[in-house]
């Protein structure tokens, strides 16, 4: 019951992060916050254009100094500088919407930091500091693949400290009020395969399969069964791994590279490794 | 009642008419605004550049993320790591730390050019980094080979591209995205 809900409720987190990117001008007429809701109107008009454009940066600009506190404003011209790699930029403007409304952005500026900058400890303090501020669901990343407790046990394990993200793994996954996601199965796999623990690499990875099945997926139970001496296993899932490889079945992510990807030359290696013991 | 031929040739002109418009609209940038028609873009400074370096379609550059999910190099991220790790030298002088990012245009045969340089420290803040870093991540980006050429509808296009490299102790330690 639960697996078959999760996609379902991750779909509609997916649907509403995503068109939350235009915000209702009357929450803040409700509030009574006339400054913002005028913002806010201005801020509507840039969304014909391409958030790289000219147009778009320029339109914002005049949101900003229509109300020099609407973090929205900030957040939304902070995101071509992201997706361009400028750091620089993008940190200046996001860390303006953050200091103008933290609860709201927060989150995702720890998300930023981890999916594209690879900033384990920056995320895992932004994340932290939601955590302390937050009393239920911290939610989850921009464009919804990941938890963002996911995302903070993903960054302990980057940073060396593998035990602790696997007890933030164990505790998010048992929490039945939370959803896991597409790829928590596979990560949590991935680390059980990491500290030794086989049988629970094993089903943490079977799992996945029957939730989401992939290449990466695949090639991780192999290795599994590698290590624990069982070939036929080992060369019936890496044979699995590269086929579906082959046919784009793998985790993809949008702008960047996911961790625990495999690579098809590493699947191949592993595949002539197991071949040089065979001789 | 069936168009003649006259009406038709005005039709004919009086949208090319409009097209040329809306393209000029897109892409020209007011003397007084101080954004460039896309973020990130780079214009072609003859100081820099290598004047054979030549876009397909100037005013319509994408992004890589525009035309795959994910960036496209021969042998995927795997052969891009593989190459820095082999070519890259650390130096004894030379051991910041922080993030450099190199961004370019793959054009629409595959060829690179326009490499531009930023960089900071690990708290996003602007920094110089040793030239011993910086001139061999140029050289060897430079020297890449395997970008993919991308498509939009079938046609090739010109893209922007990225890397970032994280530096520690003047050694790669990630290279993005």
């Amino acid at each position: 019951m639960r697996k078959s809900t999760n996609f379902i409720i991750f779909w509609i987190v997916f649907f509403v992060q995503n068109i939350s990117t235009a915000q209702n001008c009357n929450v803040f007429l409700y509030q009574k916050d006339t400054l913002q809701y005028e913002a806010c109107l201005i801020a509507e008009n840039a969304y014909q254009y391409y958030q790289y454009s000219r147009e778009y940066q320029e339109i914002l600009d005049k949101a900003i100094e229509k109300c020099p506190h609407f973090s929205y404003a900030y957040r939304n011209k902070s995101t071509a500088y992201l997706k361009s790699g400028d750091f620089i930029t993008w940190k200046y403007l996001i860390d303006k919407a953050v200091e103008y409304d933290f609860r709201e952005n927060i989150g995702y500026r720890g998300w930023c930091k981890f999916q594209f900058f690879r900033d384990y400890q920056g995320a895992i303090d932004d994340i932290e500091s939601l955590e302390a501020v937050s009393k239920g669901n911290i939610g989850y990343s921009a464009g919804g693949q990941y938890h963002l407790k996911v995302a903070k046990a993903l960054c302990y394990n980057q940073l060396g400290d593998i035990h602790k993200a696997i007890t933030i793994m164990e505790e998010y996954i048992a929490d039945t009020t939370l959803q896991v996601s597409v790829f928590d199965h596979l990560h949590l796999g991935v680390m059980y395969l990491e500290t030794g623990e086989y049988n629970k690499a094993i089903t943490q990875l079977n799992l996945q399969s029957t939730q989401n099945d992939l290449a990466e997926n695949q090639y991780y139970l192999a290795l599994c069964h590698q290590k624990m001496g069982n070939d036929s296993f080992f060369l019936q899932h890496i044979s699995k791994a590269k086929e579906m490889y082959l046919r784009n079945q793998k985790m993809v992510f949008h702008y960047t590279e996911p961790i625990d990807r495999v690579y098809l030359k590493e699947i191949e290696s592993a595949m002539d490794v197991q071949k040089d013991d065979d001789k | 009642m069936p168009l003649t031929r006259n009406m038709r040739k005005i039709y004919l002109f009086l949208i090319s008419i409009i097209i040329m418009i809306q393209s000029c609209q897109q892409h020209s940038v007011p003397k007084n605004s101080k954004y460039l028609s896309m973020v990130g873009d780079i214009a072609h400074n003859p100081k820099l550049d290598d004047p054979n370096f030549t876009l397909c379609d100037e005013k319509n550059t994408k992004q890589y993320h525009n035309l795959n999910e994910e960036m496209q190099y021969k042998g995927e991220k795997y052969a891009l790591d593989n190459i820095f790790a082999t070519q890259f030298k650390t130096s004894e002088e030379a051991k910041d730390s922080g993030m450099i990012r190199i961004r370019f245009i793959v054009n629409c045969k595959g060829q690179t050019g326009r490499f531009r340089l930023i960089s900071s420290g690990y708290d996003y803040k602007e920094k110089q980094f040793n030239n011993a870093i910086t001139d061999q991540l140029m050289t060897i980006t430079k020297s890449l080979k395997g970008w993919k050429i991308l498509t939009d509808n079938r046609v090739p296009k010109d893209y922007y591209q990225y890397l970032i490299f994280k530096i520690t102790d003047g050694q790669i330690k990630e290279i993005l995205p």
